[in-house]
């Protein structure tokens, strides 16, 4: 198994504002990784430099040993990106979404067809593919964006905060996809959230983020054990001292 | 389906099916402006059963023989009412209340002036009740006949005088000895119709246009700038940023789905406008009998394809420039009101244009309508209906370059990650300091 994500003293500054400041970490193949951390620490622009949305101010990227930089075309290509609070377009129904994402991806026909399907398999929605994405609920909406990220069968999957804004039924069935896609096909996925909880469930491996550095890297249970916690909430709030 | 296909295809099937854009850029031009015809018509027919119907009150301070001719004048084939008052105070009352529309005052002397050559005066009152358009042209009405009257009743004197004279001549020649006519020299060419008919419809046209050029550039930049914020609001655009597509083909589909929009909406303008100028106007035939072509000021062939071309550049540059502006913003509101400014260089250069020509105004203002690209497109439609092929070139190079350099400046823009950190929030433009959440 190789690296999918290598991340090297990576910084970001916006303005006066420096939002990272030297994140260093490595994802393997095939792992589900989390990067957690309170709202501002740092993880949106860490996705979005891996995304290829935003250059870093310094330091290095890669996936797949593809530069972010200077090799953002190959990266676009290999990886599968879903944004926070991602909305889909409210005028196409969720087949017609799925097909205009997958066309990108797939050149030939039956490649195309075959990608849709995958997209209708993984949403779950069933006959209300046909409707119009603004007759969807929130929860609906997240699956069928989710089922675009997954259906392409990217190298690399990013879901930024992928239960944010849900109720506690529909988050835990869109866990439940991840999670279950996963397993079944060996991806490698870089998921953030704010929800430790949630984080310890559906990854192998979390880093830490806090104020735009790594705080703690390692498996949830090298984690609690190192800072003697019962759950992720708890050694992060030891790791930043804030307990 | 290649990518830029891809995204022209979304592009249109997303802002025909809002129901906003399908109604309000497609639909509303085609109902509205038949309506609003059909109203005008409807209401000039009114004003002209009122006038055909209206009654007159005369009232007369003079009881010579002259003064009653012109009573009888009046009272025939009008529906006339003979006000018997002590006075013209009295009588004035009378009439106020009355459901006459004018009244027609002889005072005394009238007659006994005309016997003895000099002016008789004749006053008209109007009863304006309601201060409408049928009142007012009741009035007119009423004058015409008086001075119907009187030039008849000074083509008899003129033969009397002739007779007792003993000389000879026609009393018509005589009354009007000039026979004035007009003629247009347009192009080299004459044309048999006074200048000031021919101007007319040049103004009527030099109206509209401008009206159309500006309505139809604010269609396309409104549905530009809401089409990218909604992007943003919705962070599709953020998505499609992380798509095996390059971002100038992004721009350059969904720049084309709004060209095309834009296209259906101005086709659908100028159908509904053309069914208000046909229905509007129809109570006025002189308006509208001038054969503009025989005046050689219609638009030719060659014409209508370089309108199509000015009209092409500058839907490009207007949508280019509300992308770029849109960009910076991240709701649908603020896209539009940061959009809005550039409604102003339309509006400016169309007032200006709907009531001068360029060349009547100072030179400084001359520059700064000339800097303006949108003034060259109204400068292309009063060029194209006069054949100054020219001009019209001269304006798509203009508004050409200007594209360019917008093209390349939204270029840029969906290039950097301006596109996604920037925004443009309570008149101020700031970059995002918090990047997490």
């Amino acid at each position: 198994m190789g690296l999918a994500v290598k991340i090297q003293d990576l910084r970001k500054s916006f303005g006066g504002f420096e939002a990272l400041k030297g994140v260093n970490f490595e994802v393997d193949e095939a792992e589900i990784f989390g990067l957690i951390g309170p709202n501002g620490a740092g993880k949106t622009t860490t996705l979005r430099i891996l995304g290829t949305l935003i250059r870093p101010t310094s330091g290095q990227a890669e996936v797949f040993g593809h530069d972010v930089v200077k090799d953002a075309n190959a990266v676009r290509v290999i990886l599968s990106y879903l944004p926070e609070d991602a909305g889909a377009y409210q005028y196409l129904n969720g087949e017609e979404y799925l097909r205009f994402m997958a066309g990108f991806y797939a050149h030939e026909k039956t490649a195309l067809e075959e990608m849709v399907q995958a997209g209708r398999d993984i949403s779950g929605l069933g006959d209300r593919l046909r409707d119009r994405v603004n007759d969807y609920s929130r929860g609906m909406k997240r699956r069928l964006l989710i089922a675009r990220a997954l259906m392409i069968k990217p190298k690399l999957t990013i879901l930024d905060e992928p239960t944010s804004g849900l109720d506690v039924i529909q988050a835990y069935h869109v866990r439940g996809m991840i999670k279950d896609y996963a397993k079944r096909m060996g991806v490698t996925m870089l998921v953030s959230s704010h929800n430790m909880l949630e984080v310890e469930y559906l990854c192998d491996r979390v880093a830490l983020i806090n104020e735009g550095v790594i705080i703690a890297e390692g498996t949830p249970t090298q984690i609690k054990t190192r800072y003697n916690a019962v759950n992720l909430e708890q050694a992060f709030m030891e790791a930043t001292q804030l307990g | 389906m290649g990518s830029f296909t891809s995204i022209v295809y979304k592009e249109i099937k997303e802002l025909v099916r809002d129901p906003k854009i399908l109604f309000g850029v497609v639909l509303l031009p085609l109902l509205l402006y038949p309506l609003m015809g059909q109203g005008i018509q409807i209401s000039q027919q009114a004003v002209e059963t009122s006038i055909k119907g209206a009654k007159f009150s005369i009232y007369s301070d003079d009881a010579g023989t002259i003064a009653n001719i012109l009573v009888q004048y009046i009272k025939t084939n009008n529906t006339v009412l003979t006000i018997e008052a002590s006075s013209l105070q009295d009588a004035l009352i009378k009439f106020k209340d009355s459901d006459s529309v004018a009244l027609v005052y002889i005072p005394n002397g009238y007659s006994q002036n005309i016997t003895e050559g000099l002016k008789g005066n004749v006053k008209i009152y109007g009863n304006l009740k309601n201060l409408n358009l049928a009142e007012a042209s009741s009035s007119e009405v009423a004058g015409s006949l008086v001075n119907v009257y009187n030039y008849y009743y000074s083509l008899s004197l003129i033969k009397s005088l002739l007779t007792d004279s003993e000389q000879t001549g026609s009393p018509v020649a005589i009354h009007d000895p000039i026979r004035l006519s007009f003629a247009s020299i347009i192009k080299g060419n004459v044309i048999e119709v006074s200048p000031s008919q021919i101007t007319s419809l040049i103004v009527s046209q030099s109206i509209m246009l401008p009206i159309m050029v500006m309505m139809m550039v604010i269609f396309a930049i409104q549905m530009a700038a809401t089409s990218i914020a909604l992007e943003k609001e919705q962070k599709t655009l953020e998505t499609l940023m992380t798509l095996p597509v390059g971002r100038l083909t992004i721009l350059a589909g969904k720049l084309t789905g709004s060209v095309v929009i834009a296209i259906a909406g101005s086709i659908s303008y100028m159908i509904g406008f053309s069914y208000y100028t046909s229905s509007a106007f129809s109570f006025a035939p002189q308006v509208t009998s001038v054969d503009m072509s025989g005046a050689g000021i219609g638009i030719q062939p060659m014409g209508y394809a370089l309108l199509g071309l000015v009209m092409f550049v500058t839907l490009v540059s207007a949508l280019a420039l509300a992308i770029s502006l849109a960009v910076f913003t991240d709701s649908v509101r603020s896209a539009q009101s940061l959009t809005g400014v550039l409604i102003v260089p339309l509006i400016i250069p169309a007032m200006i244009l709907m009531f001068s020509d360029i060349e009547m105004l100072p030179q400084t203002i001359q520059w700064v309508l000339l800097a303006i690209p949108y003034t060259h497109t109204m400068l292309a439609t009063k060029a194209a209906l006069l054949g100054n092929y020219w001009i019209i070139v001269r304006s798509i190079g203009y508004i050409s370059v200007f594209t360019v350099v917008v093209l390349w400046a939204a270029a840029k823009i969906f290039s950097t990650e301006r596109i996604i950190t920037s925004r443009f929030t309570n008149l101020t433009f700031r970059k995002r300091k918090k990047q997490s959440s």
